[in-house]
């Protein structure tokens, strides 16, 4: 599905370069769940980053589904990650103004999806993730667990092909997390690719295959 | 996707009510202002439009020599129209108009009851086909044919008849000439610069019958022909004065002005009738402040807005990420600044009509309601709300939406220093303004104190001047005076041709029989008790004395200090003195009073003479001295009733008139203390959002500040510090701009203040104080929040 070659990313400081990537190479296949550990600092965001396309790297290759994503212009990286990615963020990032209906609409909002259609999708996945007597509720009115939930079901409306998500689980308990993990198993399952960037051990339990980072390089895969 | 913009903007205004309040408070102010002006703007562009020919109308201008210090007046000789009605077949229709004795309120008797009128003309018929005011009895054709016939306005028949139709019925001018009303015509609009009560037909003076090139006092209005041009009349006038008077006669050429630009390019135009004249250097001015204050309004808005930036970035970046364009973001900020600045707008329409009353108070013009509904301000009022969206939007829509999702996600300080230096910079300028404005006011309202308690030089309190230019004989004048000065109430009374405060007659002083050396000097005809009445300081000889004898030709003199300076002379020599004064041969000086101001404080006193000649006695002036004004007042009017029943008690205060002088400044004072009030509010909003955007930006430092021992107040410091050295920049700005400004403001007055260290030592302490408790709210409240909280946000 994707394909990184020799990667290398550094910021420049007082004239000496230090590398967040460093030669990395690491290719994914569709329908894996990926788990990637490392101590802080190893480099797991910044690497989630690239993947995404939010973030620039200096040397490098990078095919996403055949696509030479370093040949390639902003506005067109910017279309394909709307089309295939889904990202989660570790503190949730919902839109505090809107309510959990209009989190999980937006992004369908952004891609014009007509208004029935719109109404339909939103309805099957809160539907799906049990949360439908919460959908008029306001982000800070939910639990952590909540919040996550609609985080994954904002990331999920668009049907992406990957999704990528940055410790999901940070900030919840081991309950919350074991449910949320079970989710991404089972959406898995469902042919979804996942790559996580975690520092929990039960976590990487439901992924399909684990890699560490250490200083911008792959330790061992 | 616009309804779930404005459902966002919505809630944001919703979610912090603090803010949201101040931040369409500040805007509405600012768009309160600019629409005031705006108004003020729009009414006076709108004088004269009314008339269908307006584009055809001229004025004709008198340009004087410069033996008469190039003046403009506005009214020229009554020769002219006849002569062009003749040789200028460019000129449709051309009228006179003449100001009822040249300026003076006019005394009418209608029906036994009597009326003052100042706004009397007598103009020729084609003055109604030139204007064409709608009648309401009568018809316009034909009017003002004959002699001795007046039209009336409206409102001046409903003083005068009630609701009945007035036409046949006859009025009495000045217990002279018995006039008939042949018709009645509307009121003339406000925003019209004539504005005649009555108009009587210029058959009726003698004028008339025996016009003269020379004596130039009659305003003349052309109707040009359709494809007539300006400049070509302006050559054929000049001919008809070349062929009409001797080369070394003319003093004046003649011109020809626009009624378009009557009203507001006549400032520098003397003796015109209207008093309705306006300044297009006040539009302009006022059309540069309603945009300077709407620009600092839409900063303050970015301002305001850029505060909150942490928390919009973030928004920013999730959007983002779930796949908003940059270009829905620009839009989704300026869907909510269009938002927002409609509800200021709203607001601000309802403070406009609030404080429309106030604000012709400090402009001293009415505005009416109406021009709030003409089409010029709701087009301008939609311009401003896509302005001010644009400006004001500008910011956060490009700035905000230009962020990748990535640096906005790492919890970003506002790493641009030039925002920040935007907004001090802002804070500065606003601070700079204010403390100029609280300086100006303060100077202002010094000057004006000092003017009401200088000395004048004569008792302006309990004085008042009668008018008796309407009682034709002397024996009745010389009744008048008697049955005054038996009143208790009264301790001296006399006549005179002018009181201080109005013009008199101006004639040239010279300093001996052989010399050409002379000085203007003001003449004014007075009667014995003179020097009592106004409680002038004698400094040698005596008072005018009280009877003359017609035959006598000797006139006695009542010089002034400045006068006798002028000579040379100390006071007590130029007792017996005669001089040359164009006031006959045998003008001796009887007695010197010391100088007093004759005119406003803005103009050195001059050379003044009271005198026994041969002017009119217009005004008998009375010194009284009595608390209880109305009934006073009523006994006089009583008296004057009995000697005189055909004329009306028409009277003026000399202290109400001095007043009237400053009436300019006061205003000007009154709109400084506005202006300064409202220029600080809108500083210290922004002040505000620049202390609660700082604060923000450093709950960090704070947190860990306090976990490290400090104080409260070491916190509050430490955030104040700063904004205290922005407002000091401030000071260090405003203060020699705010000296420069005041000094050239006090050189209109010949008497004046001086500017001392305390104005500033005030302007300076409000400013500092004012931002000291504005910046403090913020910065207590970030100080004693829990570290705990600002720090776990990691």
């Amino acid at each position: 599905m994707l394909k990184l070659e020799h990667i290398y990313k550094w910021v420049s400081s007082g004239g000496r370069r230090i590398f967040l990537l460093n030669d990395l190479n690491l290719e994914v296949r569709e329908g894996e769940f990926l788990s990637i550990m490392g101590p802080s600092g190893s480099g797991k965001s910044t690497l989630l980053n690239v993947i995404a396309m939010l973030d620039d790297f200096q040397e490098g290759k990078y095919y996403f589904e055949e696509e030479a994503i370093h040949e390639l212009k902003v506005k067109k990286r910017t279309e394909i990650f709307n089309q295939n990615i889904g990202f989660i963020f570790q503190a949730y990032h919902l839109l505090d103004d809107l309510t959990v209906y209009e989190n999980i609409e937006t992004p369908l909002l952004y891609k014009k999806v007509k208004s029935s259609e719109r109404k339909a999708l939103v309805a099957d996945i809160l539907d799906r993730f049990n949360i439908v007597g919460k959908k008029d509720l306001f982000p800070h009115q939910l639990s952590g667990g909540q919040q996550q939930l609609v985080g994954i079901a904002r990331a999920l409306i668009i049907k992406p092909k990957l999704i990528l998500a940055d410790e999901p689980t940070g900030n919840l308990n081991s309950k919350q997390s074991d449910e949320i993990m079970q989710l991404f198993h089972d959406l898995n399952k469902e042919g979804v690719t996942i790559i996580q960037a975690t520092h929990s051990e039960s976590n990487v339990t439901y992924g399909s295959r684990t890699i560490h980072l250490l200083d911008g390089s792959i330790q061992k895969s | 996707m616009l309804k779930n913009f404005i459902k966002i903007s919505w809630r944001r205004i919703k979610a912090d009510k603090t803010f949201s309040f101040i931040n369409i408070l500040g805007l509405s102010i600012g768009l309160t202002i600019t629409m005031l002006l705006f108004l003020f703007v729009i009414k006076e562009r709108s004088f004269d439009q009314m008339y269908t020919n307006k584009e055809r109308i001229y004025r004709v201008l008198f340009n004087t020599d410069e033996h008469r210090n190039n003046e403009i007046w506005a009214t020229v000789p009554a020769a002219l129209k006849p002569a062009v009605d003749q040789g200028v077949p460019e000129v449709q229709k051309s009228a006179r108009l003449w100001d009822h004795d040249f300026g003076k309120t006019a005394s009418i008797q209608v029906d036994n009851k009597n009326f003052t009128e100042s706004k009397l003309y007598y103009a020729d018929p084609e003055f109604f086909e030139i204007f064409q005011l709608d009648f309401v009895y009568g018809n316009a054709k034909d009017q003002l044919d004959r002699p001795n016939t007046v039209v009336i306005s409206e409102s001046t028949s409903l003083k005068y008849f009630g609701d009945i139709n007035p036409i046949g019925k006859t009025i009495s001018i000045d217990n002279d000439s018995k006039m008939e009303i042949t018709g009645v015509y509307e009121d003339f609009p406000a925003n019209s610069s004539l504005d005649g009560t009555i108009i009587g037909s210029f058959k009726s003076i003698g004028f008339y019958k025996e016009p003269s090139w020379s004596n130039a006092s009659f305003e003349t209005y052309f109707l040009l022909n359709k494809d007539a041009r300006a400049d070509a009349v302006i050559s054929k006038m000049q001919k008809l004065v070349d062929a009409n008077v001797e080369k070394e006669d003319q003093w004046y050429t003649l011109n020809l002005q626009p009624l378009e630009n009557m009203h507001l390019y006549s400032s520098n135009i003397k003796s015109a009738y209207t008093s309705k004249v306006g300044s297009i250097e006040e539009v302009r001015n006022f059309s540069l402040l309603a945009v300077m204050i709407l620009l600092i309004a839409c900063i303050n808005y970015m301002n305001l807005a850029t505060a909150r930036s942490q928390k919009s970035t973030k928004d920013v970046g999730i959007n983002k990420t779930l796949g908003a364009s940059s270009n829905v973001l620009i839009a989704r900020f300026f869907t909510e600044t269009a938002f927002v600045t409609l509800l200021a707008i709203i607001v601000a329409l309802l403070f406009t009509f609030l404080s429309l009353p106030f604000f012709e108070k400090i402009i001293g013009s009415s505005l009416s309601l109406n021009y709030m509904l003409s089409y010029r301000f709701l087009l301008a009022i939609l311009a401003i709300w896509l302005l001010t969206t644009l400006i004001a939007g500008s910011f956060p829509a490009l700035h905000l939406s230009r962020f990748s999702p990535m640096e906005v996600m790492r919890s970003g300080r506002d790493r641009e220093s030039f925002t920040a230096f935007l907004r001090k910079g802002l804070v500065i300028v606003q601070f700079s303004a204010s403390v100029i404005l609280i300086i100006a006011t303060v100077v202002i309202y010094n000057q004006l104190e000092f003017i009401r308690n200088k000395n004048l030089g004569y008792n302006a309190e309990n004085t008042m001047a009668i008018s008796i230019r309407a009682i034709k004989s002397n024996s009745e004048k010389e009744t008048l005076i008697k049955q005054f000065e038996n009143l208790p109430e009264v301790s001296s009374v006399t006549m005179a041709q002018g009181y201080p405060g109005i013009s008199v007659s101006g004639r040239s002083l010279y300093k001996n029989m052989n010399s050409d050396e002379s000085i203007s000097l003001k003449t004014n005809r007075a009667q014995g008790g003179i020097v009592e009445t106004l409680q002038l300081n004698l400094l040698a000889g005596k008072d005018l004395p009280g009877q003359k004898q017609e035959s006598d030709s000797i006139v006695d003199v009542l010089l002034n200090k400045n006068a006798v300076d002028f000579l040379g002379i100390n006071p007590q020599e130029a007792i017996g003195k005669n001089i040359i004064a164009n006031l006959g041969p045998n003008a001796y000086v009887i007695g010197v009073v010391d100088d007093f101001n004759f005119s406003s404080l803005r103009s050195p006193i001059g050379a003044y003479a009271f005198n026994n000649g041969f002017e009119p006695l217009r005004y008998m002036l009375v010194r009284f001295n009595s608390s209880e004004l109305p009934q006073t007042l009523e006994k006089f009017k009583g008296t004057f009733g009995k000697v005189a029943p055909t004329v009306a008690f028409d009277y003026t205060f000399l202290d109400a008139h001095v007043e009237k002088m400053y009436a300019g400044e006061r205003r000007t004072a009154r709109a400084a203390l506005t202006f300064a009030g409202l220029a600080i509010f809108i500083a210290c909003l922004g002040l505000f959002g620049l202390a609660a955007f700082m604060a923000e930006q450093r709950t960090k430092e704070i947190g860990v500040r306090k976990v490290l021992g400090a104080s409260v107040s070491n916190i509050t410091g430490l955030l104040s510090k700063d904004f205290i050295k922005l407002v000091m920049i401030a000071l260090v700005i405003a203060f020699p701009l705010a000296y420069w400004m005041a000094r050239r403001w006090l050189q209109e007055f010949a008497y004046r203040i001086d500017i001392g260290w305390q104005v500033f030592a005030i302007a300076g302490t409000t400013a500092i104080l004012i931002a000291l408790v504005t910046v403090s709210f913020q910065a207590i409240k970030a100080a004693i929040s829990n570290p705990i909280n600002s720090l776990k946000n990691e």
